[in-house]
């Protein structure tokens, strides 16, 4: 049976600690360059900040981790893609970017309606003898190419190989857990197969306080958001967010 | 038949279209893409067999437990573990990139002797010249450790004197050591089983304590899911990321945090929510509301809000008398959910800065903070792994960097039960470099080696009986067989945590503190600045502006 997996980010839990923005780069062998800004950088989870518009006393802040929200139906940057480097693996639910095959036309990222796709500018490249701490499962890439997040592909590669080995056809749920969901110290991403009913995060996503970016979109996005506070959640679609502020990282 | 220019053109426009509808173009294209994405210069990670090793993180003094993951021998990833019982498997966000601060490009990897380079055979006979001619004074920002042992001894009989940097959470807790004569390292604070934390600007939720400590408990019980519920109250002139995801935010005027303390005890007072103390402090209702930009009504029902769930755990950010008062007040002191005593011994000499007054020498320790600059006109030796920038030391001497080097870790500070663990030396440097108390043994005979050391606190916990290590299994002290074996455990990344100490603490306040703010404190009395920063860090607030820059920070 195939998986849909995805993600529940309990937005109350989320202090913006910035541990999955850092767990990710360094799962993932992103480099950190000097010449990198805030719109030249790579950043697979990005977490902003937001409010209610408001000050004083009435201000409230939250912060909405984004990446790639590996939309399942009619998915914007597989249509646009002349190079099929992105495809929806049917296995696994993952939008699948293969860097050998991107050309870095860039029209990828026009289509993607959360901003979730980062082009590569600069070579690959760290201080002398760092490369020694780089993930070995990972491939670094190259530069000219599109960068997002892939659920941390190398892990559920490790994960099939150890149920290989053990003669299991299906994987541990504990052992494929994205780098961001691990390093989470207050467990507010939840991670799981969603086609799955009875799986912890397909329970979460069904909870009436979840919802998803963009929705009317209907690109049936599998990473899912939480909260208790309704002007939270009205920040799923633009026009019903009037008054709030995001802050653009 | 003739060909004419008309044929030639209509067959090559029909090959041009014919070729389309092959795979050559694609697959030239695609191979080329590929090609050009496997240039020789293109970093490649280190291939072997990869392993996980259990250990604890010695980047501050807060011992958050690491699953490195190691291959080829080089670290190439850093998790947090799971079964640390403090920090219980999270980590603050500079860890995650810990293991490439090793190749900082900041690292100090030569002895500096002010401009120029220098070897240690230098530092050493210059630095064993002035213990002779004078007084040494040795700073140690990490008390209770092996090595601090090592300072202890070498400083006996020398005319010389061994101080320490506390840390801001040491700090907050120095007004218990005034009011009970208990050491504030001996003290900590009971937030697995608290129900209400004030926090007077406090970091809890950013890097505060040992990180992951709070964030499992806040995020276990203050979003209901696990008992009891804990509320969180952040007063805070500013909607910092403590005061965003607090239960109630009550924003004051900046540094007057006292104040609204004065007016919290006086309201507690007035309204008979607490026993009377017989010391009331002097500020009125109406002044603190007045002092802090807020109501007599905010503060009334702020007030009530600290009885409504207790017990109420109250926190300052630095040594504030007047904040720490409440926690008296509100009977926190020496009970459970409140302000208890983790241990009988102390480390702790905290720096005053008279004591390097007429020294000769000053040695500064790699665990002290960077921006922390003695005033005297004593050679100053300064031992780091990186660089943090324009230094007044005297010699720079490099230091172990991360997982470097043999060391054990005492009590975190806020923790409420005693612990101790191993940090077993995991990675190799890849230039000479010793720590502070390897260099003292090279001068001075009498000191004892680290390992020594280790083993004998080893010996002195199996002695004692007490406590559950707490490795792949939680194993009770009393069921290890041998000292070898506790030592083992600790070795492979293990802790041995103690149990809270019962009683509670006889607390009397003389008079009531001042509300007056204290003096602005040196910036590193106030918050930890690692010397350099991860550069994996710069996603944080370079490539977004989740966080403020560090120099933006200190400023």
């Amino acid at each position: 049976m195939s998986a849909r997996y995805g993600m529940v980010i309990d937005l109350d839990r989320c202090t913006g600690c910035g541990s999955c923005m850092i767990a990710c780069s360094a799962e993932n062998n992103v480099p950190a360059l000097p010449q990198a800004t805030e719109r030249t950088g790579l950043t697979p989870v990005l977490v902003r900040k937001v409010s209610n518009g408001q000050s004083g006393n009435g201000r409230r802040e939250t912060f909405i981790p984004i990446m790639c929200m590996h939309c399942e139906h009619d998915t914007p940057c597989v249509k646009v893609c002349p190079q099929q480097a992105v495809e929806v693996d049917r296995a696994t639910g993952i939008v699948m970017q293969m860097p050998q095959r991107c050309l870095g036309c860039r029209y990828c990222m026009t289509a993607c309606p959360y901003h979730a796709r980062y082009f590569n500018w600069w070579d690959p490249a760290w201080p002398q003898g760092m490369e020694k701490s780089l993930n070995p499962g990972v491939s670094v890439r190259m530069r000219g190419i599109v960068e997002k997040c892939n659920l941390c592909h190398a892990r559920l590669h490790s994960a099939k190989e150890k149920a290989a080995a053990a003669g299991k056809r299906e994987i541990d749920p504990a052992d494929y857990v994205p780098a961001c969901v691990e390093a989470c110290p207050t467990n507010a991403i939840h991670f799981g197969n969603l086609a799955d009913p009875d799986d912890p995060a397909s329970k979460e996503a069904r909870s009436p306080q979840a919802f998803r970016l963009l929705a009317r979109l209907g690109t049936e996005p599998k990473i899912y958001y939480k909260s208790t506070q309704e002007w939270v959640r009205n920040l799923a679609e633009p026009s019903s967010a009037q008054g709030s502020e995001v802050q653009h990282g | 038949m003739k060909l004419s220019r008309r044929d030639l053109l209509v067959w090559s426009a029909g090959a041009a279209a014919g070729l389309l509808a092959t795979p050559v173009p694609w697959k030239i294209l695609d191979d080329t893409s590929i090609w050009s994405q496997n240039w020789p210069w293109i970093p490649q990670p280190a291939r072997g067999p990869v392993e996980t090793k259990q250990s604890v993180c010695t980047l501050c003094p807060k011992g958050c437990g690491l699953r490195v993951r190691m291959a080829a021998g080089w670290a190439v990833g850093v998790a947090g573990l799971n079964t640390h019982p403090l920090s219980r498997g999270a980590l603050c966000p500079l860890a995650y990139a810990a293991h490439q601060l090793n190749w900082h490009p900041q690292r100090l990897r030569v002895v500096q002797h002010g401009t120029g380079s220098s070897s240690w055979e230098q530092a050493r006979a210059a630095f064993a010249k002035a213990s002779k001619e004078g007084p040494v004074v040795i700073i140690d920002g990490y008390p209770g450790r092996a090595a601090s042992a090592s300072f202890e001894t070498y400083t006996e009989g020398r005319d010389g004197s061994y101080c320490v940097v506390p840390s801001p959470e040491i700090r907050a807790l120095t007004p218990y050591e005034s009011w009970t004569g208990v050491p504030a390292d001996c003290f900590g604070y009971d937030l697995e089983n608290t129900r209400t934390i004030v926090s007077f600007g406090t970091p809890l939720l950013d890097g505060w304590g040992t990180p992951g400590r709070f964030a499992r408990i806040w995020a276990e019980r203050a979003a209901g899911t696990s008992d009891p519920e804990l509320r969180l109250i952040q007063i805070d002139s500013s909607m910092s990321r403590t005061a965003a995801r607090a239960w109630r935010w009550m924003r004051i005027r900046e540094g007057t945090e006292a104040a609204l303390a004065s007016g919290l005890a006086r309201a507690l007072l007035e309204q008979n929510l607490v026993p009377a103390h017989g010391l009331i402090p002097g500020t009125t209702l109406a002044e603190s509301a007045d002092q802090c930009d807020v109501s007599v009504e905010a503060i009334l029902e702020m007030a009530r809000n600290l009885i409504a769930r207790s017990p109420t755990l109250v926190i300052a950010r630095d040594n504030a008398p007047a904040i720490a008062a409440l926690n008296i007040l509100l009977g926190s002191v020496g009970a459970r959910g409140g302000v208890v005593r983790h241990s009988q011994h102390s480390n702790l000499r905290s720096y005053a800065g008279s004591e390097v007054q007429n020294a000769r020498a000053v040695l500064i320790d790699s665990s002290v903070p960077w921006n922390f600059v003695p005033q005297t006109d004593a050679e100053v030796f300064r031992f780091a792994a990186w660089d943090g920038g324009p230094t007044k030391a005297d010699w720079l001497l490099p230091a172990p960097g991360f997982l470097e080097d043999l060391t054990d870790v005492p009590t975190p500070s806020a923790s409420s039960v005693e612990s101790y663990a191993v940090a077993a030396p995991l990675l190799k440097s890849a230039t000479e470099v010793h720590s502070a108390a390897q260099f003292l043994s090279t001068i001075d005979a009498r000191l004892i080696p680290t390992e020594k050391i280790i083993h004998n606190r080893c010996e002195d916990l199996f002695r004692r009986r007490v406590g559950t290590v707490h490795a792949h299994n939680a194993i009770p002290s009393s069921e290890l067989a041998s000292v070898q074996k506790l030592e083992e455990q600790l070795w492979q990344g293990g802790v041995w945590v103690g149990e809270p100490l019962p009683g509670k603490l006889p607390c009397r306040l003389k008079e009531w503190p001042s509300a007056t703010p204290s003096s602005p404190a040196d910036a590193w009395t106030t918050v930890w600045i690692p010397p350099v920063m991860p550069a994996l860090s710069s996603k944080l607030y370079i490539e977004s502006t989740l966080r403020d820059a560090p120099e933006r920070r200190q400023a």
